[in-house]
């Protein structure tokens, strides 16, 4: 954490990010997120990402579903597709296919991942897609006005279960991991720092990289996922922690008391557009072969 | 020279080998020269006793539809031919084992079930199978020898076709088959005809274009490739899973990619995802995968993002009757999704319009900015007809408005608002295109915007700008058969049903009925003027569809206010072309009476 000896003067803050250019990656249109919104500092990760990796922004294409978290295309000076609600794997994965030199970020949150969007995940996943998946997992449905999520906790009340909610949550971590995710990390909105680095590292992977990332909602949230009670909650990853051990990385995916953040699991495999091009390959060795 | 028309019909049971020597005798008399068009009937299921039935025609000229009555009926299982009996026509023959098996109850056999002055041609199909091939197997190798013989069709083609169909297994399979098919061909030869069915010698092939025998979905196949499609997403359904199966083959040996997706509303995200990305993208479907797609449909309008969906229609609704045709999609196609959400829909005829029209998708995607649907059905689909394919590639490469050059310091507008309503549009990885498109509606800008004017003139915009596809070059939008100018009875008809329809037409007119037809291609946006037109040069207009609600019928009634006679029939299966010229002799006389009233 910072140093609080040193005295950090606003101007000099000020210079340091106009001079990072990461401003420039920032689009004209302000957010529409509430004041204290934890989607502020994503999008400045992002915007950071971009800026680390030294990626034209010309060829970055955000894609995203429908809720709070789905209009970041709109904020950043990239291309961009805010699509349907629970689809935006399969437009990215379209676009991913016709044009693999560009880099390809789809966003969402928890409703538009694993509640209508959920049967798409496994498929990305297996098929490793070279795209970055960030989920803003605030537990709650918060452009609706404040329902029950799939990831809401047990107890949780809401508009929509007001005499508490019954369903156990999803475990997205341990989703992701089961499905055969390439790269699977977690971040916590409250620090930016790790966040911007994680997220770094998650486009730097070549394959289907997913972050998630927790973020309370300042506005519906007043009991279950705040800033205080994940601040207490979240921990870091164990330095030793070995990120090619799946079965490690299951265990702390299971741990949802204290959500360990760090890179969980990594491996390296062929992409989808490896695998259509060997598709193509061998298409044309066998035509060859049939046209003599 | 004498003009040739006959029609064969092979029944019997799944597994008798009925669909395979239905395909072997058609692709016999296209490799002759003859023109082909036929139609397989087979049950959902892939193994038990369901009944097949393959019907061929066989014509000097290419038919529009096939006959009501056949010429010869082929039976390879007497339980299931024998309520076909009755489509052979008068003097027609029918051909069947006189020696099926040992011991056969009464009333079982075909030969008792013939009516008066229908032919009959017994063989020993099935021992002839056994001498030369050590099994029954062959039944249908030898029943197709003997009717080649017995009509004198030339054997060439025969053979060689049945070499290419048992070329992957081992060759004493091709030689003894190709033995069964001589010794009941010399048997056929020698039998005593008490028929008059007769070919004509083929016409002559045209010269500057290629005859093909293929189906709608294979000429679907042979258009997408020739316009240039890149990647193709898709989830299989009948009856268009055959367009995706085709593709996995022949799309990566020209270098495009193929994905077969988790659903058909991937399909149609990833479709429109590689649209946006700036290459010519399709899904294939039928009614029910559409019914899932409408919603991304609905993006694909509104964000103007160029995509092409094919969708052959299945009876419905809901699952419904996945192997019989039917035309009950229209409205689906036309209007399904929330808003006013206006595409391009195109309904091809036949075969050689799924060719085109499959073609022309992909150029009327890319310039007018829109989804389009070519909506086929299982009857277009599925069957076979020789087509005259042109040897040049008929289609445009890119037709997309690109934003000519990039003009610095003025912000692009994605949306602007143009002289035909249709903005230069630049794809991701484009200098100074960046923008971001949504399903929100939004400014010229892409940016979300609810403003009561905005969304009149986005609106407009949309609706506007696809009224150009109306006259689109190199393809039939409508078209106009028959009597010219004024007449009796005009039939308005739309998909493969315009075969039955057309076919009708010419039977009317031969008994002297002042009639017309006009067959209409694109469905959205309608041509509303080309149809007021006809409407007001026929006394009285029918509109018969494979639909219980008539739902082109609707369509049109939202065109002209002129009354009409709508014929909806859903049996499954093809129109009856006799029950249309019924129609036709009706409204013939009531035109005749009250124009003498």
């Amino acid at each position: 954490m910072g140093n609080l000896r040193q005295p950090v003067y606003l101007e000099e803050k000020l210079k340091q990010v106009r001079e990072s250019g990461r401003l420039n990656i920032r689009s004209k249109s302000l957010p529409t997120w509430c004041p204290g919104c934890g989607y502020f500092s994503i999008v400045d990760g992002v915007a950071m990402a971009i800026n680390r990796l030294q990626i034209s922004q010309k060829d970055v294409t955000v894609v995203s579903g429908i809720g709070c978290a789905s209009r970041f295309p709109f904020f950043l000076e990239t291309y961009g597709f805010h699509t349907l609600h629970g689809r935006t794997l399969p437009v990215a994965t379209g676009i991913k296919v016709a044009n693999d030199k560009l880099t390809v970020l789809a966003v969402g949150g928890d409703g538009d991942a694993f509640a209508i969007g959920g049967a798409h995940i496994p498929h990305a996943a297996r098929r490793n897609v070279d795209i970055t998946y960030l989920v803003f997992d605030n537990g709650i449905y918060g452009l609706t006005k404040g329902q029950t999520s799939p990831t809401s906790v047990l107890g949780f009340t809401t508009s929509t279960s007001p005499y508490k909610n019954q369903d156990q949550p999803l475990n997205p971590l341990l989703m992701m991991l089961s499905y055969g995710t390439s790269w699977v990390g977690q971040s916590y909105a409250g620090d930016p720092r790790h966040l911007s680095e994680m997220i770094t590292q998650a486009m730097a992977h070549r394959g289907f990289s997913y972050l998630h990332i927790l973020s309370p909602c300042v506005t519906f949230d007043k009991t279950s996922k705040t800033y205080t009670n994940l601040k207490a909650q979240v921990r870091w990853l164990p330095e030793n922690h070995d990120s090619s051990d799946k079965m490690a990385a299951m265990k702390y995916a299971m741990d949802t008391d204290n959500p360990p953040i760090g890179l969980f699991y990594k491996e390296s495999r062929p992409t989808l557009a490896d695998n259509l091009n060997l598709v193509i390959e061998s298409a044309r060795g066998q035509g060859a072969r049939a046209s003599l | 020279m004498k003009e040739t028309d006959i029609q064969l019909m092979f029944c019997g049971s799944a597994g008798d080998g009925t669909i395979a020597v239905g395909d072997i005798f058609k692709r016999a008399m296209a490799k002759a020269g003859y023109k082909v068009i036929a139609f397989d009937i087979y049950p959902p299921e892939i193994r038990g006793f369901g009944k097949c039935i393959s019907r061929v025609r066989v014509t000097s000229r290419q038919a529009y539809s096939l006959k009501q009555e056949s010429d010869v009926l082929v039976s390879l299982n007497d339980s299931y031919a024998i309520p076909h009996v009755p489509e052979v026509r008068d003097f027609g023959s029918v051909i069947y084992d006189n020696a099926p098996i040992t011991s056969m109850a009464e009333g079982e056999h075909i030969s008792g079930h013939l009516l008066p002055g229908q032919l009959p041609y017994g063989l020993r199909i099935r021992e002839i199978s056994d001498q030369t091939t050590g099994g029954s197997k062959s039944k249908n190798i030898v029943a197709l020898g003997y009717l080649a013989g017995l009509f004198g069709i030339k054997p060439e083609p025969f053979h060689l076709i049945i070499r290419d169909k048992f070329k992957k297994k081992d060759p004493s399979i091709a030689e003894s088959n190709l033995l069964a098919f001589d010794t009941a061909y010399t048997e056929g030869a020698s039998t005593f005809r008490l028929d008059f069915i007769e070919l004509g010698a083929p016409e002559r092939q045209e010269i500057g274009s290629k005859v093909q025998m293929m189906t709608g979905n294979a000429a679907v196949v042979r258009g997408c490739l020739d316009a240039g499609l890149d990647c193709f997403f898709g989830y299989p359904i009948t009856p268009a899973t055959s367009i995706m199966e085709r593709l996995a083959t022949e799309l990566p040996r020209r270098g495009g990619r193929l994905l077969q997706t988790e659903d058909e509303i991937s399909a149609i995200a990833a479709t429109i995802g590689a649209g946006y990305a700036g290459v010519r993208s399709a899904t294939a479907t039928s009614g029910p995968g559409l019914a899932l797609m409408v919603e991304m449909l609905g993006l694909g309008v509104i964000s103007e993002v160029p995509s092409v969906i094919f969708c052959s229609q299945r009876g419905g609704p809901s699952t419904g009757m996945p192997t019989k045709t039917e035309q009950s999609d229209l409205h689906l196609a036309v209007y399904g999704g929330a808003g006013d959400a206006q595409r391009i829909v195109l309904a091809p005829t036949n075969v050689e319009g799924a060719y085109r029209c499959a073609g022309k998708a992909f150029e009327m995607a890319e310039k007018y900015q829109t989804p389009v649907i070519v909506l086929l059905d299982l009857y277009l689909s599925n069957r076979y007809e020789t087509v005259l394919l042109p040897r040049q590639n008929p289609f445009e490469g890119e037709s997309s408005k690109h934003r000519s050059r990039v003009e610095r310091g003025i912000p692009y507008s994605r949306f602007a608002f143009t002289e035909d309503h249709v903005s230069p549009r630049t794809i991701p990885g484009e200098e100074g295109g960046i923008h971001v498109i949504t399903g929100l509606e939004h400014n010229e800008m892409g940016r979300p915007n609810d403003q009561s004017d905005m969304h009149n003139r986005m609106s407009e915009k949309r609706h506007k700008k696809l009224l150009a596809a109306l006259d689109h070059p190199g393809i039939t939008i409508h078209k106009r058969f028959g009597d010219t100018g004024s007449v009796d009875v005009g039939i308005l008809g739309w998909g493969s049903t315009v075969g039955e329809i057309l076919e009708a037409m010419l039977m009317a007119q031969a008994e002297g009925i002042s009639c017309s037809v006009m067959k209409v291609v694109m469905l959205s946006p309608l041509p509303v003027e080309p149809i007021q037109h006809f409407f007001s040069d026929c006394r009285e207009v029918l509109i018969p569809e494979l639909n219980y609600e008539g739902q082109f019928a609707n369509l049109v009634a939202s065109a002209v206010s002129k009354p009409f006679t709508r014929f909806n029939r859903v049996p499954g299966v093809p129109m009856q072309v006799a029950d249309i010229l019924d129609q036709i002799r009706r409204l013939a006389e009531r035109a005749k009476s009250s124009s003498a009233a």
